[in-house]
């Protein structure tokens, strides 16, 4: 057995080294301490830090420690998301011009009221019913930008548009150009009394906005 | 050693009924979470608004408005 260690560990010395060989002392008086030959290894005794409480009862108080650490990891995500997403709308000095109202009762029928919304224009017409006839009669399929009257206007009376040309944004020259509504004098883009495009190279029909009637005759764009 | 167990007491009944019900499946456990997360903040929010609201009673807009109101 010692010989074996000793040549063994020759054999890896002579590997690396190339030294005399060294015989490997104490090997073979190698004595091996068991616990159960003497007594060496004393296990403290735990029970006082033990719970007597039951493992039922730990097991479910770390599983409620874990869903309530990882329910408030995530109300602290929500809110810090939510944060960043208010952050992104708008304030309320904004919202507050972001609406106009108009008194209808000041606009006579057949006349045109342009009124500055969020730094555009906006047109707004008390159409008469020979108007209406007009912009209903005409045909849906031979329009570039096929829209029925009915689509474009909630009341057939009043017609409310945002007063920028669709071809490059110039604002529109009422009661005028072929089709007896608004013409862009920018580049002669034809608008009928429904703010459909008849002529010229603007691709869409006058925008509309959002708007709702209220009451006494009032409107809110917006 | 066998481990002390104390498992007949009425915490181990309620802590093995929760474990069985909540935690048991973790999409049950999850929805959990995350319901629980909701109505925390919801409850929390209430709570802290009211506190507010108590600490500055009679010096907010809402307290004070009925007085001014009336003209418009």
């Amino acid at each position: 057995m010692a010989s074996l260690a000793a040549r063994f560990a020759s054999a890896s010395l002579t590997r690396t080294t190339r030294s005399v060989i060294v015989p490997a002392a104490g090997l073979a008086s190698q004595v091996r301490f068991n616990h159960s030959s003497r007594e060496t290894t004393q296990i403290p005794d735990f029970n006082k830090y033990k719970s007597g409480s039951g493992d039922t009862t730990n097991r479910g108080f770390s599983y409620f420690m874990v869903g309530t650490t990882g329910a408030l990891s995530f109300v602290g995500a929500k809110t810090t998301v939510a944060d960043f997403l208010a952050n992104m709308s708008a304030s309320a000095d904004v919202l507050a011009l972001a609406k106009v109202e108009v008194d209808l009762n000041t606009i006579p029928e057949g006349r045109n009221v342009t009124i500055k919304w969020r730094g555009k224009p906006v047109f707004i017409r008390h159409r008469t019913a020979d108007e209406i006839d007009e912009a209903n009669s005409v045909n849906i399929a031979e329009l570039r930008d096929p829209q029925n009257d009915a689509e474009r206007a909630v009341k057939p009376e009043w017609l409310v548009m945002l007063g920028v040309c669709t071809h490059l944004g110039c604002v529109p020259i009422g009661e005028a150009g072929d089709y007896g509504g608004w013409y862009c004098p920018c580049h002669g883009s034809h608008y009928d009394i429904s703010g459909r495009i008849r002529k010229g190279p603007a691709p869409l029909n006058l925008e509309i906005p959002a708007y709702s009637f209220e009451e006494g005759n009032k409107i809110v764009i917006g | 050693m066998p481990v002390q167990s104390n498992n007949g007491s009425a915490a181990n009944k309620f802590a093995r009924f929760g474990y069985n019900t909540i935690v048991k499946r973790n999409s049950i456990f999850l929805t959990t979470i995350f319901v629980s997360a909701f109505a925390a903040e919801m409850v929390f929010d209430s709570v802290s608004d009211r506190i507010w609201d108590n600490i500055n009673k009679g010096r907010q807009w809402k307290d004070i408005a009925h007085k001014y109101e009336e003209s418009e």
